[in-house]
Parts: structure tokens; sequence; C-alpha cells
């Protein structure tokens, strides 16, 4: 379960603090397929920053499966980042020259796993996203669904309960967005929480519930809202 | 995971590898200077100590002079002398010297067949071999008997030999020393000796029992004499106490030093010593200064490799990665780069050791050889220039902002 209170960030720029998050106040719970939308500039991808513990909060509190976050040090995030989160991103991301397995072994590498153990596992994905047969290649040898798919096996091949999507249908044909989609749905069907940043309305559709950001304020955040 | 690290970090050093060589070559240089100075150096500093030791080993040269100061109702002006006798007897007063011996010393004309040449004639006892090194190669050093008897023999240094009995046995043959007939009885063995005091070098003189040269030449007081000091003495506080003796048996003031002049080697090694380190501490920061421009080298070039690879970091601190973490494999990266130059380097400068012609330039600079001391030297200076040259990096990218790394 994610939980956030009265979530604030505010950037220095120049001699102006700027607050990109104005008091968030937010639950996800855990099975939950949440897409947040909204306009540029609404703090969308501070929020899913601070949701994927990859930036802090100025102030505020963030519970993540009861387990107050906010204090922690980058390094301590780390670890919750390997070990809880799975991110896939709209670029997707991916090391260049390194080939689809090595890429989806990464976070095994930082969760010291045996060479056995990451090998079965990087199997198994791989499998899963029907892409074995790729194991070899590299990023730039394969399409743009093929790539996004990859980087879906690699954000949970830690087995980590939330998947964070940044826009992962943005550089896509319709068709391989589809693909992805149906492979999102699919995850949430099996019970991972789901959330995702987009700007298409066709793609939010897969979401069971919506939060709209407008200028660093959750506009319906509560449930019940 | 070791095994991954290794290939991570070899594809990494490969995916540019005129970039690599070229940032490679610039460590290899520097080590390969640093390896070579300090060889060089080293053998410089133990080929110099061996010549010098070529006079003798632990030797003090004395040479009795004449007074400068008035002394106990003397005047000053006043030659200091002693006879053979007197230069034995000093070991009876005198605690701690090994060996003693006086020393004659006079130019004089030889002559074998049609050669001749004015040469140093030196009247010497029988420990003068030990202690100035002039062993036998063929024959023998003047003996108990030759002194005894007062016999007309003589011992040659080897460049004497050859040029007074060219391709000829010098052993047994015949030198004329202004008419008077000597019986050469030994050749000095080659030895390394740069310089001598008064007089040409043992290579190049002819030794005779001291007793046959004061009956020939009528001499009565040494020139100078020789001792050296006993193992485990020092030779300093010896120095002292046979000058405070002398000077209280012939009346002379001891702080007159013109009177007892004394060269003692001991001092002289220590200078020389001294000299050495310092020689040796410039060639490895000349070195040094060549090997740190490799590591800037490697330290800009990994500055832009993070620059370039700032996406990677940002990916893996994403997926868990810690900040130790990166910095280690960055500083490793560097570190490697450090090492495989230095191997190529150390590889390079033995190989140049291994072929030089040793017997060309070993009377000059001795054998250049990597020896530990060398080894350890350069290793250290390595290490110290990677974790300079690597730190940098590897903090820049440790502290890569993923947020900002993503986006790009």
């Amino acid at each position: 379960m994610i939980q956030l209170n009265d979530i604030r960030k505010v950037y220095q720029m120049g001699k102006l603090p700027f607050e990109a998050l104005k008091g968030i106040d937010l639950t996800i719970e855990s099975g939950e397929f949440v897409a947040v939308m909204g306009p540029s500039g609404s703090g969308k991808s501070t929020l899913m920053n601070i949701i994927g513990c990859l930036d802090t909060a100025s102030s505020g509190e963030y519970h993540l499966d009861e387990r107050n976050v906010a204090g922690l040090s980058f390094d301590q995030l780390s670890q919750v980042r390997n070990r809880k989160i799975g991110f896939v991103f709209q670029n997707f991301n991916l090391l260049p020259y390194a080939t689809s397995f090595e890429n989806v072994e990464l976070p095994l590498l930082f969760n010291g796993k045996s060479a056995k153990q990451r090998k079965e596992r990087v199997r198994e994905l791989l499998d899963k996203v029907g892409l074995w047969e790729w194991h070899r290649h590299r990023p730039t040898e394969l399409s743009g669904g093929q790539q996004q798919r990859i980087a879906i096996a690699r954000a949970l091949v830690n087995e980590p309960p939330i998947l964070l999507a940044d826009e992962p249908t943005g550089n896509l044909d319709s068709n391989s967005g589809r693909e992805i989609m149906e492979i999102f749905q699919g995850l949430w069907e099996a019970g991972k929480t789901v959330i995702m940043v987009t700007h298409d309305n066709t793609v939010a559709g897969y979401a069971k519930r919506i939060v709209r950001l407008l200028d660093g304020r959750v506009e319906n955040g509560r449930k019940s809202a | 995971m070791i095994a991954t690290f290794f290939r991570n970090l070899f594809r990494d050093l490969v995916r540019q590898p005129m970039r690599t060589i070229l940032t490679l070559s610039g460590v290899m240089w520097g080590t390969f200077a640093v390896v070579l100075l300090l060889a060089f150096g080293n053998s410089v500093q133990k080929q110099s100590m061996k010549n010098m030791r070529g006079m003798g080993d632990r030797l003090v040269v004395v040479w009795p002079g004449r007074t400068t100061m008035a002394h106990g109702g003397f005047t000053k002006g006043r030659p200091i002398r002693l006879t053979t006798e007197q230069v034995y007897g000093l070991t009876d007063h005198v605690k701690g010297i090994a060996q003693i011996g006086p020393e004659f010393r006079q130019g004089r004309r030889l002559r074998h067949g049609r050669e001749e040449f004015n040469i140093t004639v030196r009247g010497v006892g029988t420990e003068y071999t030990d202690l100035r090194n002039t062993i036998a190669q063929n024959g023998r050093f003047i003996n108990k008997i030759d002194l005894e008897r007062r016999r007309r023999v003589c011992f040659i240094g080897d460049t004497l030999a050859k040029d007074l009995f060219k391709q000829d046995e010098p052993v047994g043959g015949r030198i004329m020393v202004e008419g008077v007939p000597f019986t050469v009885v030994g050749v000095m063995k080659k030895k390394i000796q740069p310089s001598n005091y008064g007089g040409n070098r043992d290579t190049q003189t002819l030794f005779m029992p001291w007793t046959t040269f004061t009956a020939l030449y009528g001499s009565k007081y040494v020139n100078n004499f020789i001792y050296s000091t006993a193992p485990g003495v020092d030779s300093a506080a010896l120095e002292r106490s046979l000058r405070s003796y002398l000077s209280r048996k012939m009346g002379f003031s001891p702080k007159d030093t013109d009177a007892l002049f004394i060269w003692n080697q001991a001092e002289m090694l220590e200078q020389v010593n001294v000299f050495f380190l310092a020689f040796n501490i410039f060639l490895g920061m000349i070195g040094s200064f060549t090997l740190l421009v490799g590591g800037v080298g490697v330290a800009s070039i990994m500055m832009v490799v993070v620059e370039e690879r700032t996406r990677e970091i940002g990916v893996k601190l994403a997926v868990g990665a810690k900040r130790r973490q990166i910095l280690f494999q960055f500083f490793s990266e560097s570190l490697m780069i450090i090492i495989m130059g230095g191997i190529l380097g150390f590889a390079a400068s033995a190989f140049l050791i291994g072929v030089l012609p040793a017997e060309k330039i070993r009377d000059y600079v001795g054998v250049p050889q990597i020896n530990p001391l060398v080894g350890i030297a350069t290793v250290l200076i390595l290490l110290v220039i990677g974790t300079i040259a690597g730190i940098a990096p590897a903090r820049k990218a440790a502290s890569t902002n993923p947020i900002e790394a993503l986006r790009s």
C-alpha cells in the first residue's frame, strides 16, 4: 500500500523557490491499477519520482507498505527500488551495449543473486514476454515494442509488488502500445500494483482509477472522492 | 558476480579500443620511465659503491704534514714525520685497527726491452694487498721474505704489465727501475678504481717491498700510511683516538688538521650514500611526473566516459544500484587502465633492460635490473596515481542524479 500525506516538493530555481507539489494526499491500495494524468507542469513526473523513491519529498510523509520511507538515505532507497518497485520508461532506458539477457539481469546483480539463480530468473522472465530467442541480441536490433517488453521483464525480475510506468506507450505505434497495455493488464490481474503516467486517454482506459493532477495538487485524491 | 564484474569491465574497456589504447599508452610510458629511471639510478649507485671499494674497504689514509699551530713549545711549520716502525707500532696504542701499513711513493723511470715509462713506484708491506684490494691475478703479492731480504722484486698493475710486456708473460720477467733490475712476482687483477691519492692508479703502478724502497732511495719517513677499521668499530671514533694519540706523541695540537691529514672512506661512502638517496628520489620524481601525466590522461578520459554513460548510471541507480557501487565500478575501471598500463610498462622496461648490452655499459652505470626495491617503488607510485586519477571520475559518476539521467 502506498500512502502519501501532505507531500510537498520545492525546487530552488535561481533565487525563487518553485513548489512542484503543494501538499499531495494520496492512497493507493495494493493491487490497484492507477493512471496519473494531468497537463505538463502539473507535477506528474515529480510525484512518480517520489513514489518510485528516486526522489525525496521536501516535506510530508510517505508510507510504503507501512514503512515511512520519507527519511531514508539514497542508498537505503536503492534497496527499496531494487526489491519493491519496477520501472518502465517511455524511452525504455535499456543499456545499448548489453544484450537483452544482461539488461534483464541488471536488477538481480544489485540483489546479490547467484549466477545460476540469475540465469533461471532471466530465462523465466524473457519467456514470459516471449523474447527468450532474442536474449543474445542488443536493444538496437529489436523493435520498439520488443524493447519495451525487455524493459518490462527487467522491471519484474526482482518480483516487485509495484510497477511504475512513465508514458510506457509514448514511443510506440498503436499495435505495440496495445500489446504493452495488455501485458500491464495481465500483471494487474496477477496481483501487481500498477501505476502509470499517461497523456493518452485510451491507455488511461486500462486503469481502474484515474488520479488527476493540476498545479501540484490532486484534483481527486482520496479514494472516496 | 566476480565473473560478471570482469566481463563488464572488459567490455567497457574494449568498447572504444582506440581510446583505451591511447590512454593505456600514457600510463605505460610513465611506468616505463619510472622503472628505467629507478633501475638505472639503483645500478649507478651500486656501481659507484663498487668502484669506490676498488680503493679498499673501510680504508683510512693518513698523511703526516706540517704543523700550522704553535703547540707545546714548538713553533708552527714543523714537519710531522713517522717511520715505518712507528706506523706499525700504532696498533699497540690505538685500538680498533684491523690492518695498518706504510706507503712510500716516488716517480721513477722503468724500462723493459724498448718500452720506457715514467711511473709511480710504491714501497709497501704485505698488508697492502688486503688494504687496497691489489689482488694477484698471476703470481703473488709481495711477501714477508721479500721484505726481510730486501729483495728486488715487484708487483705490477695490469695496465702497466700490458704496456711493458705486451703478449709476453710478465711474471718472472725483468724490469729495470732506473738501472736496477727487478723481477716481477705478480700482476694485479683488473679492478675498477676511478682515482687515486697521489701518483698513478694501481693499475699503472709498480709496488716493491718498502725495505727495498728505503734501501735504494734512502727514504726514512713514510709518505703516508693506511689502515682499515676493524669490523664493528666506529671509524670516526677510531680516527679521533688516532689523532689524539699521535698529537700527544709527536707534539702537535689535536686541532691542527694540517699536521695530520686524514681521508676516511667510511665518511666518503656516507656522503655518497646520501647523495645517491637524493639522486634516486630525484629520478623517481621525474618518472612519477611522467606517470602523473598518464594518470591525468586516464582521469580526463574517464570524466568523458562518465559523461557519456550518464544514462547507464541512471538506469543502474533506478534498478537498485547504490551510489558506492557506481563509485566502485568507475574507480575500478580507471584503476584497471592504470594497472594494465603499468604491467605493459613494466614488461617493456624489463625487455629493454634484458636486451641492453650489459658488458659495454657496466663500468659506467652498472647493470640495471628490476630488483624488489624498484618494483615496490613503482607499484606504490602507480597505486597512488591510480587512486588520484580514479577518484574524481568515480565521484562524478556516483553523484549522478538519476532523474536527470533518465530523462535525457
